[in-house]
């Protein structure tokens, strides 16, 4: 955790006459590598009160609202950096949040360098402002003092809400439409609230005490969290409509593993990177025997794909004492979807990358654990018309390496235990679930977002296609047969 | 938080458990499971349901002591507390009226397929039950499959013991027999190895043989994989496309096997573990 010092206590940096653009952002402390392999704690420790007002200050607070328009929820950037550059953090805060709910997420994982930052116009001659870091600095300065400023909530509109799934998604249109003042009872399938944030996304991103905190905020905003209840077993959508609820919003996520389907992957030791990583994030098994559940894992591990996901699954085998990991892609560097940070991290952390090659068949030690992966070379082809390169594999260049565990992490997408039992919400052969541009799915009084509609993207667009389904809810709630509701009993 | 209303010993180190839960009760069907973890540090671990009462909003199952969750588990009792409880997972049973059912049974087996034969009952199939034990002290729940059984045959001990018949003589014995007494369908809830030889003998009778599989869970609703098994060529998940599978249809056995037992020398730290004393004997 950052040192964070009250800004009331430090001087105001003397204004200068005429600044000077400053090209080279800060960078921001971490861990160094050789001692974060060996613990969860959290890889960066972020920005020092002094550091983010220095990156505040190079922010040349543009007219043109470049960094704004790369923010998918629309983030007013350059006001929460103006008040930063005044040390109110406070009215920075404050700006964040009318359009996040999740600053402290959002600042550490985020791929900024695709969104934000990207469009920032100090990238073009050096380097953008750390925008990320600066989100990160001011909701873990607003976690360092004390308890939530709570918003103005709206008197009870009478109206009833089921959210299904309480990853980014379900927590912001929960907490949106409690605060419009409408009864949001949140269903969620685990023993804890949070989703991918919790089960997926490792301590050393995301410590998990920030997520419990926002968990927390919307429990204080009156949203009734009913864990260990899975939506298409213990209620069908059906009923949930049917019984009390006037509208339902469905943010299951895309929660079922996908695999290579080749020879030998059901041997012991292949993991989907989802087991491995609820085990060893969601049960704490790098706790073991602290907490009860244990994750196995061997000297040489493989982890295939190139996402966030295999970056997340190869570093948490390193911490967790594997001697060798390897991530192996089918594709080349330029191409993988893994953030670049998270790509540099894993490096420096001694993981291993073999590109453009794909595993044809797992072998077995002859007491079926698996003990070597035959792999095939891949070679790119011309573009497509979409403009992507395809890989294909190279006849005759199969190679065998020898590994004791590998995490199969190749994506996922949607669980269909709400789908199938609710036939007349429409899905797509992907197995996602088709909504419109305001999330309103084509069953009535049924809305729908995050990963379970777009099967797979980031937690800020969860969260954004959460903002832009509370506000469509809210509207069908307030509207039409308008409920007069009488006014509370005077109470003394 | 939920409830225990009640703590019984039915054998050593075999008890049962009934857990407030009338979510669950109220749509409980036979074989399907639960997933509880003990408290905050827990495990998330499975069980079959092995009754329910919907009016007093109660769920039971039963377990065998082998290791750590399951050894917390058999100290607790009424007005103790679960973290969690979540169910029914699975698929429920297949039921329906098939004619004379052979069901093999050993270890948790003995209790948890209450349900299912009481169900078969209801729809007037004629039941053989073959159960397997260690010994005759950790026979349970008797009264009850010998109401629920037309017939009983008791395979208890262990070879070069006093062993009175194996699961697999009885239950050649009876395919023997097929063609005066025909066998519609064999259900199995015992021991893997058990499941396994049985789908082997009634393949070339081409008997119906139904499996009830317990791979390692963790979530247990289809989000880890970490339960999948290959079912005709596919790739199925126990959780919630079981635990209930064909015999006949299931596919590597070995790796099943082995990979039920990954966590097996993880259990030995824990004092008093032996390999082939897991949950199902
Ligand atoms: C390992 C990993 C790393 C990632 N890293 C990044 C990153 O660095 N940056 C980034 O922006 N994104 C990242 N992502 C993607 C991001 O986490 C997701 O896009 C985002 O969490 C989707 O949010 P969601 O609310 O739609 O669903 P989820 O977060 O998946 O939440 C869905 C919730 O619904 C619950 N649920 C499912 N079915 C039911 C049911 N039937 N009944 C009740 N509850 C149910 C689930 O248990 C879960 O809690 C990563 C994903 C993974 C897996
Ligand atoms: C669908 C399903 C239904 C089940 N129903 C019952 C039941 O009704 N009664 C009962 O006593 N047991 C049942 N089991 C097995 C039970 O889950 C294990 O006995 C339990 O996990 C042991 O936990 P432990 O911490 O006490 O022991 P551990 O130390 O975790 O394990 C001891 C040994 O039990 C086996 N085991 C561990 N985890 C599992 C698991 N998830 N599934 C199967 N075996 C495991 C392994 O062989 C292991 O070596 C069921 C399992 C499944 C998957
Ligand atoms: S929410 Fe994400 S994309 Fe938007 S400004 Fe913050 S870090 Fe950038
Ligand atoms: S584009 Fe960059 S420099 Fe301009 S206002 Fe946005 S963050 Fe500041
Ligand atoms: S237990 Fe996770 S998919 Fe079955």
């Amino acid at each position: 955790m950052s040192e964070i010092k009250d800004p009331k206590a430090l001087e105001q940096p003397a204004k200068a006459k005429k600044p000077k653009i400053n090209l080279n952002r800060l960078e921001m402390p971490k861990q160094e590598p050789a001692d974060r392999r060996r613990n969860f704690n959290e890889v960066a420790t972020g920005y020092t009160y002094e550091m983010a007002m220095e990156e505040a200050h190079r922010c040349l607070q543009c007219k043109k609202r470049n960094c704004q328009d790369g923010c998918p929820v629309n983030i007013d950037i350059p006001d929460f950096i103006h008040a930063l550059q005044q040390g109110d953090i406070k009215e920075a805060s404050r700006v964040l949040k009318t359009k996040t709910s999740l600053p402290g997420v959002c600042g550490r994982v985020c791929p900024q360098e695709v969104q934000c930052e990207k469009h920032c116009t100090l990238n073009k001659k050096g380097a953008p402002i750390a925008i990320g870091r600066l989100e990160r600095f001011i909701a873990d300065w607003e976690r360092s003092q004390g308890g939530f400023t709570l918003p103005e909530m709206a008197p009870s509109s009478g109206k009833k809400v089921a959210v299904v799934g309480s990853g980014p998604s379900g927590l912001t249109v929960a907490s949106d439409l409690a605060i419009r003042g409408h009864q949001v009872v949140q269903f969620e399938a685990l023993h804890v609230a949070g989703g991918v944030l919790v089960y997926g996304i490792p301590e050393f991103r995301l410590p998990k005490a920030i997520v419990r905190r926002e968990v927390e905020y919307v429990k204080t905003l009156g949203v009734d969290l009913r864990l260990d209840t899975v939506i298409g077993i213990n209620y069908s959508l059906d009923e949930l409509l049917n019984g009390e609820f006037h509208a339902v919003y469905l943010a299951t996520g895309a929660g079922l593993p996908k695999f290579l389907n080749i020879p030998g992957e059901n041997l012991n030791m292949v993991y989907s990177a989802n087991e491995f990583l609820t085990r060893t994030n969601l049960m704490k098994a790098y706790l073991y025997p602290e907490y009860a559940t244990p994750v196995k894992i061997g000297k040489r591990v493989a982890v295939i794909g190139g996402g966030n996901v295999a970056m997340d699954s190869a570093r948490c085998s390193v911490r967790l004492g594997a001697q060798e990991v390897c991530v192996i892609y089918r594709r080349t560097r330029a191409e993988m979807p893994a953030r670049l940070e998270e790509v540099e991290n894993a490096e420096e952390e001694g993981v291993k990358f073999y590109f453009l090659c794909n595993p044809t068949a797992l072998l077995s030690d002859g007491r079926t654990n698996v003990s070597a992966m035959e792999l095939v070379r891949m070679r790119l082809t011309e573009p497509d018309e979409s403009g992507r390169r395809r890989p294909v594999p190279i006849p005759g260049s199969e190679t065998i390496m020898d590994f004791d565990t590998v995490v199969v992490s190749l994506g996922t997408s949607p669980n269909p235990l709400i789908s199938s039992t609710t036939p007349d919400l429409e899905v797509t052969r992907r197995g996602t679930v088709v909504a419109d541009e305001h999330g309103k799915t084509s069953k009535a009084r049924v809305w729908a977002g995050g990963d379970l509609v777009s099967g797979g993207a980031t937690v800020i667009s969860a969260m954004g296609e959460g903002r832009r389904a509370a506000a469509a809810m809210h509207e069908f709630l307030s509207n039409g047969r308008k409920k007069i509701i009488p006014p509370s009993p005077a109470t003394e | 938080m939920f409830s225990i209303v009640k703590h019984q010993e039915l054998a050593p180190k075999v008890h049962r458990l009934s857990v407030q839960a009338p979510v669950i009760a109220e749509k409980a069907k036979p074989g399907q499971f639960v997933i509880l973890i003990t408290d905050d540090k827990g495990e998330r671990v499975p069980f079959t349901i092995s009754g329910w009462d919907r009016e007093a909003g109660t769920v039971d199952f039963v377990f065998i002591e082998v290791g750590a969750t399951t050894r917390k588990l058999a100290t607790l009792g009424p007005g103790d507390q679960l973290a969690h409880f979540v169910g029914p997972l699975g698929l429920p049973a297949k039921i329906d009226h098939y004619g004379h059912v052979v069901t093999l049974l050993s270890g948790y087996g003995l209790a948890a397929m209450v349900p299912i034969l009481r169900a078969l009952k209801e729809q007037d199939n004629r039941i053989t039950s073959i159960l397997q034990a260690p010994d005759q002290e950790r026979l349970f729940e008797m009264e009850t499959l010998t109401e629920l059984s037309d017939e009983l045959v008791l395979a208890v001990g262990t070879r070069g013991e006093h062993m009175t018949e194996s699961a697999t003589m009885a239950l050649r014995q009876l395919l023997g027999n097929h063609r005066r007494v025909p066998v519609d369908r064999v259900i199995a809830m015992c021991s893997i190895c058990l499941m396994r030889v049985a789908s082997e003998m009634t393949r070339p009778l081409a008997i119906k043989t139904l499996v009830h599989l317990t791979p390692v869970m963790v979530d247990g609703t289809g989000m880890c994989g970490a339960c999948r098994l290959s079912v005709k060529g596919a790739n199925r998940f126990a959780c919630v496309h079981g635990p209930e599978f064909d015999g006949h249809e299931v596919e590597g056995w070995d790796v099943l096997m082995a990979r039920r037992c990954t966590y097996a020398d993880e259990s030995i730290l824990q004092q008093g573990f032996q390999c082939r004393g897991c949950s199902q004997w």
